[in-house]
């Protein structure tokens, strides 16, 4: 018999989450930096989920706010590519070490 | 009933649909607010009948609120109040607004942006008719702000002139000063009964403690003050008359500065359970109407005239609450919004046939101008409370109020009141009107200009009778005045209108500006001057504000810049110190040393290049230390 | 029964998820990790279906696997002045690897101060059609101002991606 609580989902979820921060500081290549984000959201989608079927599974509270971080984190990739093609368009680069025009 | 509800939605929709429109657009849809408006009057009349013949059982006749959100324990909601008095500020609201619009499509014929010109008014219109619909004291206040900002941008609708501009920001920021106040009486209403609802806090007031009654009710007067233009809060009016004639017309005479005496009428309970605020209305009413009176005498400027009787007028009515005679303020607001938009609407006639605002510069235009020649005296007369017209009714159930309450002084200031109201109407009709003309290229009015005009008038003419039906509609005894105060107020309108013409009237007079200014010189100066209310802003508030600015903004540069840039300063050799020191000592021990060095070395300069990554790795050592945070105080 | 299933589905999904995450990190090849990326998102379907939430698990599939994936490849394909560009060294961050270990040490911390408070998978489970019942009453208005999101995310990104140059 195995048992699977809602820890073994919250493990794999943190998991995800740190290899996603791992990306998202390590990769120096905008894109790649975008896809470590998206692996942080779906990180915290699996989190939301699984707390919403363990907790809450007759009103999927967390479902509900899962299909919302979606929505968001959807919104987030679209920008952000536009974004990394406006850059690109601009530099014609799209390493994040070369962009340092933030500086005041 | 449910059809309520349209009567704010039409409006509120044409302006939805106006606002997003290009201007080309909305200059060719402008007939959409006229429509919008037009239909709320419709609706109004229905609401109106249905409220008929009112008295007290007809309270709240239809009641309805929508939930919109829940802040703490607290459902706010919009909700729809008709009881006789919101019928009867309905129907003048929808009356006065159809006929400025109509009005307004011939005078704004020719402005590039008239579209934007419906938009506004119509939102305008949508937001007063919510206010005098709402329910509770947080819808009232929301419809209360859209109103101000309606204000702001009719009085700014010319903002490439510096006049309206100044102006437009003035009496936003005046007004604000007042909405503080409601802003705080609104917290204190929440925190002492829990709830915004008439009903609920209006009859709850009578068992509050004393000073919590005072400091509502007073916090709303003075709201109110700023609204309605009394003193010491006035300022911004006369200067409001930068706008489109016909937006003063509306806003600035008919409606929204009759809003505050609206408030203070629905929040009665409370002025009652106070018993000192209905002493300070009073007082403000009082003062008010003197001095507002007094500053319309002396203006040259058409507009100005009819802005500060506008105040005094404003003030008769929160004179009226004060000696606990709200039916008559309320019938004065009525009376007034009829004839001071009357008042305007000529004025715009007037200004748009001879090209400028300034008395002295006309004279003799009843020759060429018949029509508005009488339309506008039927109004002054109306405003001087002449019989039988309706200023008459209201003036005289307000001056019974006062006697019959026993505030003699009141009554008699306010007389004297009525004695300067009476004279400024006679110079103003007998300056514009009669004389000898000044230019004879004057056009009359076109018919679509004339014609609201003509509405408005047979109104203001006959809707006096109404009065003491007015009363019984809502639900107070009805009579008609009594008749020594009849005679008494008559005799001083017509002593005044006498001396008014003798000065200026007579066809034998040197029209003379210089007279007066000569024969009472100091006190011609007090008043010119505005009795100084202008000046002393400027110099108590103004003027150290914006000195205070200064300083601020001086030791800002001098000192707080300064310590910034020695620290940076500070930060730079500290910096360069350990470039050096990287570079001398650690670079010359150990090579891995090094190595690792000029890594961390390398990192460091980073943060100093403005990287991308290196703000986002911030973000995240951010997010982990937080975590950490909620973690170990959570263990 | 149904728990073993789980159970075994569960590790093997997770194995997949946590395969797919290092394989797009040590991958060198960029095209390689947005497959690699593909792959994680439709084992985390997979785990929604093991959660009930099948709707989720079918959005899953569709927003990731299906439009965020291309448009990965989209961009990365657009981005590339030559084939070679594409493969890139693996970059190793010290400052991202501490970063990392503290977070993965203070989410340990976390876990197992939070036990397992709820051992079994409650039974009963409403269905889709419950789902969008509620979606549609109790979280109307929080979806329709997500609609108007992705509309403002659609017209910004059409904003900065345009082609010619704004004065």
């Amino acid at each position: 018999m195995m048992q699977v609580g809602p820890s073994a989902f919250l493990a794999l979820a943190a998991v995800l989450f740190t290899l996603g921060l791992y990306g998202a500081v390590a990769r120096k290549s905008a894109v790649m930096v975008l896809m470590s984000l998206e692996l942080m959201a779906v990180a915290v989608n699996l989190n939301l989920v699984a707390l919403s079927r363990f907790i809450t599974p007759s009103e999927m509270t967390g479902q509900f706010f899962a299909i919302f971080t979606m929505v968001v984190s959807a919104a987030e990739i679209g920008l952000g590519l536009a974004l990394v093609l406006a850059i690109y368009r601009q530099t014609r680069t799209i390493e994040l070490s070369s962009i340092d025009e933030l500086k005041g | 009933m449910a059809y309520v509800a349209l009567i704010p939605l039409l409006p509120a929709l044409a302006f939805a649909v106006l606002a997003p429109l290009s201007r080309r657009a909305r200059n060719r849809m402008r007939w959409l607010g006229v429509g919008a408006v037009g239909a709320s009057l419709a609706l109004s009349l229905v609401a109106f009948s249905s409220v008929w013949p009112g008295g007290q059982d007809a309270d709240a006749l239809y009641h309805a609120s929508w939930p919109i959100a829940q802040v703490g324990g607290a459902d706010l909601s919009l909700g729809l109040l008709l009881d006789p008095v919101s019928a009867v500020m309905l129907l003048v609201v929808t009356i006065v607004a159809v006929c400025v619009q109509l009005y307004s499509l011939a005078y704004m014929r020719d402005d590039d942006r008239v579209g934007w010109y419906f938009g506004v008014l119509t939102l305008f219109t949508a937001a007063m008719l919510a206010l005098v619909l709402a329910d509770n004291f947080f819808m009232l206040y929301m419809a209360w702000e859209v109103m101000g900002l309606c204000s702001y941008l009719l009085i700014g609708f010319w903002h490439e002139q510096e006049a309206p501009r100044r102006a437009s920001q003035k009496a936003f920021l005046t007004t604000r000063v007042g909405d503080v106040g409601f802003a705080i009486a609104l917290a204190i209403i929440y925190a002492t009964v829990g709830s915004f609802e008439f009903t609920a806090v209006l009859g709850a007031a009578g068992s509050w403690a004393p000073g919590v009654a005072t400091a509502i009710a007073l916090l709303l007067l003075f709201a109110a003050m700023g609204k309605s233009a009394q003193v010491p809060l006035h300022v911004w009016l006369p200067d409001a008359m930068a706008g489109p004639t016909p937006a003063s017309a509306l806003i600035h005479a008919a409606t929204m500065v009759a809003a505050g005496v609206y408030l203070v009428g629905r929040a009665l309970p409370i002025f009652e359970a106070s018993g000192v605020a209905l002493s300070v209305t009073m007082l403000v009413g009082t003062i008010t109407a003197l001095l507002g009176g007094l500053m319309a005498m002396v203006q040259h400027d058409i507009k100005k005239v009819l802005a500060y009787s506008t105040i005094s007028q404003l003030g008769y009515m929160f004179l009226a609450i004060g000696v606990g005679g709200a039916v008559a303020g309320t019938f004065h607001l009525v009376t007034h919004a009829f004839f001071k938009s009357l008042l305007f609407l000529g004025a715009g006639v007037i200004i748009h046939a001879s090209h400028t605002q300034d008395m002295r510069e006309m004279g003799g235009l009843g020759r060429h101008m018949r029509w508005t020649a009488v339309t506008f005296g039927i109004g002054a007369l109306a405003l001087a409370g002449v019989f039988p017209l309706s200023g008459f009714w209201s003036k005289d159930e307000i001056l019974d109020a006062a006697w019959n309450g026993g505030h003699y002084a009141v009554f008699f200031l306010a007389l004297a009141a009525a004695f300067v109201t009476a004279f400024y109407v006679a110079r103003l009709w007998f300056r514009v009107f009669a004389g000898p003309a000044q230019t004879d290229d004057l056009e009359e009015g076109p018919a679509t200009m004339l014609l609201p005009m003509t509405v408005l008038t047979v109104i203001t003419a006959t809707i006096g009778f109404a009065a003491p039906a007015f009363s019984s509609f809502l639900g107070h005894e009805g009579h008609w005045p009594d008749p020594l105060i009849a005679i008494s107020s008559s005799a001083v309108a017509f002593a005044g209108l006498g001396v008014g013409w003798w000065v200026y009237g007579r066809r034998d007079a040197a029209v003379d500006t210089n007279m007066l200014k000569e024969r009472a010189g100091l006190v011609y100066t007090v008043i010119e001057r505005k009795f100084y209310f202008d000046d002393i802003y400027e110099h108590l508030i103004i003027r150290p504000y914006i000195w205070a600015a200064e300083a601020l903004a001086r030791f800002d540069s001098e000192h707080v810049d300064g310590g910034v840039n020695g620290v940076a300063t500070a930060w730079c050799r500290v910096a360069e110190a350990a470039w050096w020191f990287d570079v001398n000592v650690v670079d010359r021990m150990v090579n891995e040393v090094a190595h690792a060095a000029r890594v961390a070395g390398s990192n460091m300069r980073r943060i100093q290049t403005g990287g991308v990554q290196v703000y986002q790795r911030y973000v995240l050592g951010a997010l982990v230390l937080f975590m950490l945070w909620i973690v170990v105080k959570g263990a | 029964m149904t728990e073993t299933v789980n159970g075994v589905a569960f590790i093997i999904l997770a194995f997949a998820c946590i395969g797919g995450a290092v394989g797009m990190l040590t991958t060198r090849h960029v095209v390689h990790a947005a497959f690699w990326l593909l792959e994680v998102m439709v084992a985390v379907g997979g785990l929604y279906l093991l959660l009930s939430a099948e709707f989720l698990a079918v959005v899953q599939i569709l927003v990731y696997a299906g439009a965020v994936s291309v448009l990965l490849l989209f961009v990365i394909m657009l981005t590339l002045r030559s084939r070679e560009d594409a493969v890139r060294p693996v970059e190793i961050s010290i400052g991202g690897g501490v970063l990392a270990a503290v977070f993965g040490v203070v989410m340990y911390v976390a876990i197992a101060q939070y036990g397992d408070h709820v051992a079994q998978m409650p039974a009963v489970v409403p269905d889709t059609a419950a789902l969008g019942e509620l979606l549609f009453s109790r979280w109307a208005l929080p979806f329709e101002v997500a609609s108007l999101v992705l509309l403002t995310a659609l017209v910004g990104a059409v904003w900065w991606s345009r082609e010619d140059d704004r004065p």
